[in-house]
């Protein structure tokens, strides 16, 4: 991810997710699970080393504002049963 | 009244029209057993469409090999329309390959972004599938022997090549059928087992049909049918053969090897 830092706005002014180079196509949906994977991954990587996930909340709020929430509530439901079959 | 042309004026036949009847009761048949599991009218369309084969091939080896109405021309003829036939074979799998790597080459997040999909355990394709391959391809030398062997009039070679041939064919039925038994997936629990069976069934389907092309060439072969000269009956068969084979080759390379 190229300067996750530079794209988080300041609080308060966080809009839609910016232009993401990697899916410039008009269906996002691959956009949406890229960031749901990169967010678990993220936290599972910060929770191992003991440090704050805070990092993690930019993904959080990408896949959030792109996923519909439907999408988003059987992954986690998926998750909670061993069962999602993405790589976290 | 004589003819002065070489052309085939057949015949007035009931078989063209039994043999629509036939198609219309197995896709009927079809529906009713995949919707009512009711398996009466896809037997009766079966049963139908198989004498319809039986009687009408019967008719057209009474005609060119009794008759001799398989002059060059109409040989030519018969060369097209075979040709056309395999075309359009060409294309039946095309569209199975076709949605094969639509599925494979971007996989839905749904499979978890990979292919294989998450949880499918795929066949190791350097264990039988390695073995077909070669099974499939000494089928083809031995069938090219056999051709070679019947336009030289060696007669005792042309039984023997094809009899391998033949039960290459049977063999890589067996081999497949035992793999079948192998597999963790299943045609209906995912997309990876709907195109994998759907592909490798549908060839099953055609090595199965070429192999009893070929075995009614072996019996007309025994019954001194064809001769070095005129033999397309064979060749139409060994055409066939060769492409179950190159299909086969498509399906290892795609299906078992890059897609595993």
């Amino acid at each position: 991810m190229l300067g996750v830092q530079a794209q988080m706005p300041a609080p308060g002014q966080w809009t839609t997710p910016p232009f993401d180079p990697r899916f410039p196509n008009q269906n996002q949906t691959r956009n949406c699970y890229q960031n749901f994977l990169d967010y678990h991954r993220c936290v599972k990587t910060m929770d191992r080393r003991g440090k704050n996930t805070q990092a993690c909340d930019y993904y959080f709020r990408v896949f959030h504002s792109l996923c519909p929430v439907s999408w988003v509530q059987r992954w986690n439901e998926q998750i909670k049963q061993g069962t999602f079959p993405g790589k976290i | 009244t004589h003819q002065t042309h070489a052309y085939h004026m057949v015949n007035p036949s009931p078989w063209p029209l039994t043999g629509a009847l036939s198609a219309l009761l197995l896709t009927s048949g079809l529906v009713m057993w995949f919707h009512y599991n009711s398996t009466i009218l896809l037997s009766l369309g079966l049963l139908t469409n198989i004498l319809t084969m039986y009687q009408w091939w019967r008719d057209i080896i009474r005609e060119g090999t009794y008759q001799g109405h398989h002059t060059p021309i109409v040989q030519k003829g018969l060369r097209y329309g075979m040709i056309l036939f395999i075309v359009s074979e060409v294309f039946f799998f095309a569209g199975f390959f076709w949605a094969f790597y639509h599925s494979s080459l971007v996989p839905t997040h749904d499979l978890g972004g990979c292919w294989p999909p998450t949880g499918i355990t795929p066949l190791n394709p350097l264990e039988v599938p390695l073995l077909n391959t070669s099974v499939l391809l000494a089928s083809g030398v031995s069938i090219t022997w056999a051709h070679h062997s019947l336009m030289e009039g060696n007669r005792n070679h042309m039984n023997q090549a094809l009899l391998i041939t033949i039960l290459l064919g049977l063999y890589f039925t067996i081999l497949q059928a035992s793999e079948y038994f192998e597999t963790s997936f299943s045609i209906s629990d995912g997309i990876y087992g709907s195109t994998f069976f759907m592909a490798t069934g549908f060839h099953g389907l055609h090595v199965i049909i070429g192999s009893t092309f070929l075995i009614v060439c072996l019996l007309r072969q025994l019954k001194f049918h064809f001769t070095s000269k005129h033999h397309f009956g064979f060749e139409a068969a060994a055409w066939y053969w060769h492409f179950v084979d190159v299909v086969w080759l498509f399906l290892y390379v795609s299906i078992y090897w890059w897609g595993s």
